[in-house]
């Protein structure tokens, strides 16, 4: 694992470049270019303030702020995966006509879906005002909550990426895991909403419950997230990319061949 | 250090084998993998093996420019695949010394949407430069690729040309010590070649090690300092390009005359390779350097003499002078079946004639005599000017190369006449008007 991390620091240039390309090619072309950023989960918020505030209407008081906290970092994970998935198999003319670090490419695409993340986080805060949430001392606890959803997020992709050059299949069953996975997550609604009996079940085996609700309560229930789940999921996390980078490792001698 | 550190790379019993993408028409899925899984098939694993490579030994030292030969699938990229690591070895081990640079394919990673500017620099860090060596190369490089102001649009509005020129100047700014070069030297116009070679010619003096990977053969002979052909799979020959170049010309040669079906060679168990030849290596003598003589020897060729009228030996003629070729020979034991070919090539590798006298039905003794001359006679020789070569190989039974002189013998043409080829045919020009159609009189008179 070290020095699976030693050589992706080796080619933090390479990723870095990549990042960068990827963050201006996303929008390049369309008239309002880096706008979609914004626009985009804006307009997905929309969709779901308008299902959720006005149709099924939910109790929450500032549902819609709410929902924008928890959607934005699941945003992060699911494009993260959905687009890593396929981010080895799609990249023929990397892996087969030049000697090419494949680790750099999964980072690529979580650390561009970060970027993405980091970038909407004004909107957030901005929307937070506007509803009167305002921000608390409880932000530090933020960049611990990324940290393990990095670490999280890395590992899974490594893994799925890794296979999915030999299993193309794998790539359109992630999507369609991906949407259920969306659903068992609390992020339209609070995880409270979810039955006594089985409610710490749910969340303990889904890292992302954890991790959504601790983005919630850092910036709408203004409290510390739960530091003892947060850790375990931590520990989870470097055992899964610890695992993650001996998948890749001993796969990474058949992408070129495979791909 | 270890002391091999002069060979800049070492590939000792390499064998890569493939995995077959398709068991019986079907591709690798969850479902094939969990019924295979299920129904115990796992025995079948080395019926799905390709074999490309089997057990290359080679060293390349460095400083020296190296063609590879072959025919189509018989390893050759593989191979370059191997050294440059995008695969690795089955088996065997390959050790490079240097950083290591493959063009393989122009333009990995260029992004259609981005300028030529920005895909410069990314293509350059994918390729193993810094960013900051990419960024300070910058100007060398859009220089290089002569695209002027072009080079701030988008990729995806360059002309095919273009870009396989931008791809080009990236790869060859990169400073690696060893250059692995895949087929791409004739990228873009007459003009740019021109270019690109002169950039290979400054790799090769500032001493870096070339891997290159050709059909070419003329280029082979004229560009590398050591070829090894790849046949089937394995190392068949390594040597001096125009030693290696011949071999594998006659076995191309001697292929096609049998008519053999050419198979990939990967897919045949032991490997469909070229037939054999017999070329021996060749008795260095003092008068002849290995890349221009080869043979047996066991007759030599041990005069030749290009005679114009009157029997003088000049190495100019006129076109429209008669030649005469003259070859004393030495048999050193008595051989039957011996026939004797002349070649006139020109210098750039073109062959211009070739004769021989079996084709030519003449009927030399068997066995033949110790000692005897051989004449040629052009009554005209009718090549326009330029610069040639008088090729002469001695063969014995089955086409033993008993003595092959290549490039030993110079012939320059000259010629007052202004026309353009390569041959003057014995020709006359000329001109008739047309009289007036007999036809039309004839109408005119039945109408009137």
């Amino acid at each position: 694992m070290l020095r699976n991390f030693r050589e992706l620091y080796q080619y933090r240039g390479l990723l870095f470049s990549l990042v960068q390309r990827e963050l201006k090619a996303r929008y390049r072309g369309s008239v309002l270019g880096f706008f979609w950023t914004f626009l985009n989960p804006m307009l997905q918020m929309l969709v779901y303030a308008l299902l959720f505030s006005v149709y099924m209407r939910q109790k929450l008081p500032n549902y819609t702020f709410f929902m924008f906290v928890s959607l934005l970092p699941w945003n992060w994970f699911s494009s993260s995966l959905a687009g890593g998935a396929s981010a080895i198999s799609d990249r023929r003319d990397l892996m087969t006509k030049v000697r090419f670090p494949a680790q750099v490419l999964p980072a690529t695409v979580v650390v561009t879906n970060l970027c993405n993340y980091i970038l909407s986080l004004p909107l957030m805060l901005g929307l937070g005002l506007f509803f009167g949430e305002w921000m608390t001392w409880h932000v530090v606890a933020f960049p611990v909550v990324l940290l393990c959803q990095l670490c999280f997020t890395l590992a899974v992709v490594y893994i799925v990426s890794a296979l999915n050059v030999r299993f193309r299949d794998l790539q359109h069953i992630v999507s369609n895991l991906l949407m259920m996975w969306f659903f068992l997550t609390p992020v339209l609604y609070p995880v409270t909403t979810i039955p006594e009996a089985f409610r710490q079940w749910m969340v303990l085996v889904n890292p992302m419950a954890i991790l959504v609700t601790s983005y919630q309560a850092i910036f709408y229930e203004h409290r510390l997230p739960d530091f003892g789940s947060l850790m375990a999921l931590l520990s989870g996390a470097f055992a899964l990319l610890w695992v993650a980078s001996q998948v890749f490792e001993r796969r990474r001698e058949e992408f070129a061949e495979s791909i | 250090m270890p002391a091999d550190n002069a060979d800049a790379i070492v590939i000792r019993d390499v064998v890569k084998s493939f995995r077959k993408s398709t068991i019986r028409r079907e591709y690798t899925t969850f479902k094939s993998e969990l019924i295979r899984w299920i129904r115990g098939q796992r025995q079948q694993e080395e019926m799905r093996l390709i074999e490309a490579l089997r057990g290359i030994n080679l060293t390349i030292p460095k400083g020296r420019t190296v063609g590879i030969l072959g025919r189509n699938g018989s390893g050759k990229s593989t191979l370059l695949k191997l050294i440059t690591g995008i695969y690795t070895p089955t088996s065997g081990s390959i050790q490079v010394n240097g950083r290591i640079s493959a063009l393989l394919d122009l333009g990995a990673g260029f992004h259609p949407d981005f300028s030529g500017r920005e895909n410069i620099l990314i293509n350059g860090i994918i390729l193993g430069m810094s960013r900051a060596e990419a960024l300070e190369r910058m100007d060398d490089i859009i220089a290089f690729s002569e695209l002027g102001d072009f080079i701030d649009e988008p990729v995806r509005t360059y002309s095919s040309g273009m870009y396989m020129r931008l791809a080009f100047s990236v790869a060859t700014h990169v400073d690696p010590d060893i250059l692995i070069i895949d087929e791409i030297l004739a990228v873009g116009d007459q003009h740019f070649s021109k270019k690109s070679l002169a950039k290979m010619t400054e790799f090769k003096a500032k001493g870096k090690t070339i891997v290159l990977v050709t059909h070419d053969l003329v280029s082979v002979e004229r560009w590398c300092d050591m070829a090894a052909w790849i046949d089937a799979g394995r190392i068949r020959r390594v040597g001096t390009p125009a030693e290696v170049a011949l071999e594998y010309r006659r076995a191309v040669e001697l292929a096609e005359e049998q008519s053999m079906v050419m198979q990939p060679s990967a897919l045949v168990a032991d490997g469909a390779g070229l037939p054999q030849v017999t070329v021996l290596r060749p008795v260095t003598g003092p008068q002849a350097s290995a890349e221009q003589r080869s043979g047996s020897f066991r007759l030599e060729v041990s005069r030749i003499r290009l005679l114009s009228s009157g029997g003088v030996e000049r190495a100019e003629v006129d076109t429209e002078e008669p030649l005469e070729v003259s070859l004393d020979f030495l048999s050193k034991e008595p051989l039957s079946g011996v026939h004797f070919e002349v070649v006139f090539r020109r210098e750039d590798g073109v062959q211009v004639y070739t004769t021989g006298t079996r084709g030519a039905k003449l009927e030399l003794p068997s066995p033949l005599p110790e000692r005897g001359n051989l004449r040629l006679r052009l009554a005209r020789l009718g090549l326009l000017p330029g610069n040639y070569f008088v090729d002469v190989c001695a063969r014995g039974t089955q086409d033993e190369v008993l003595d092959f002189q290549r490039g030993l013998h110079g012939l320059k043409v000259s010629s007052p006449s202004a026309e353009g080829g390569l041959v003057r045919p014995l020709h006359e020009w000329s001109f008739e008007p047309y009289a007036a159609s007999p036809a039309r009189e004839e109408r005119t008179q039945v109408i009137a």
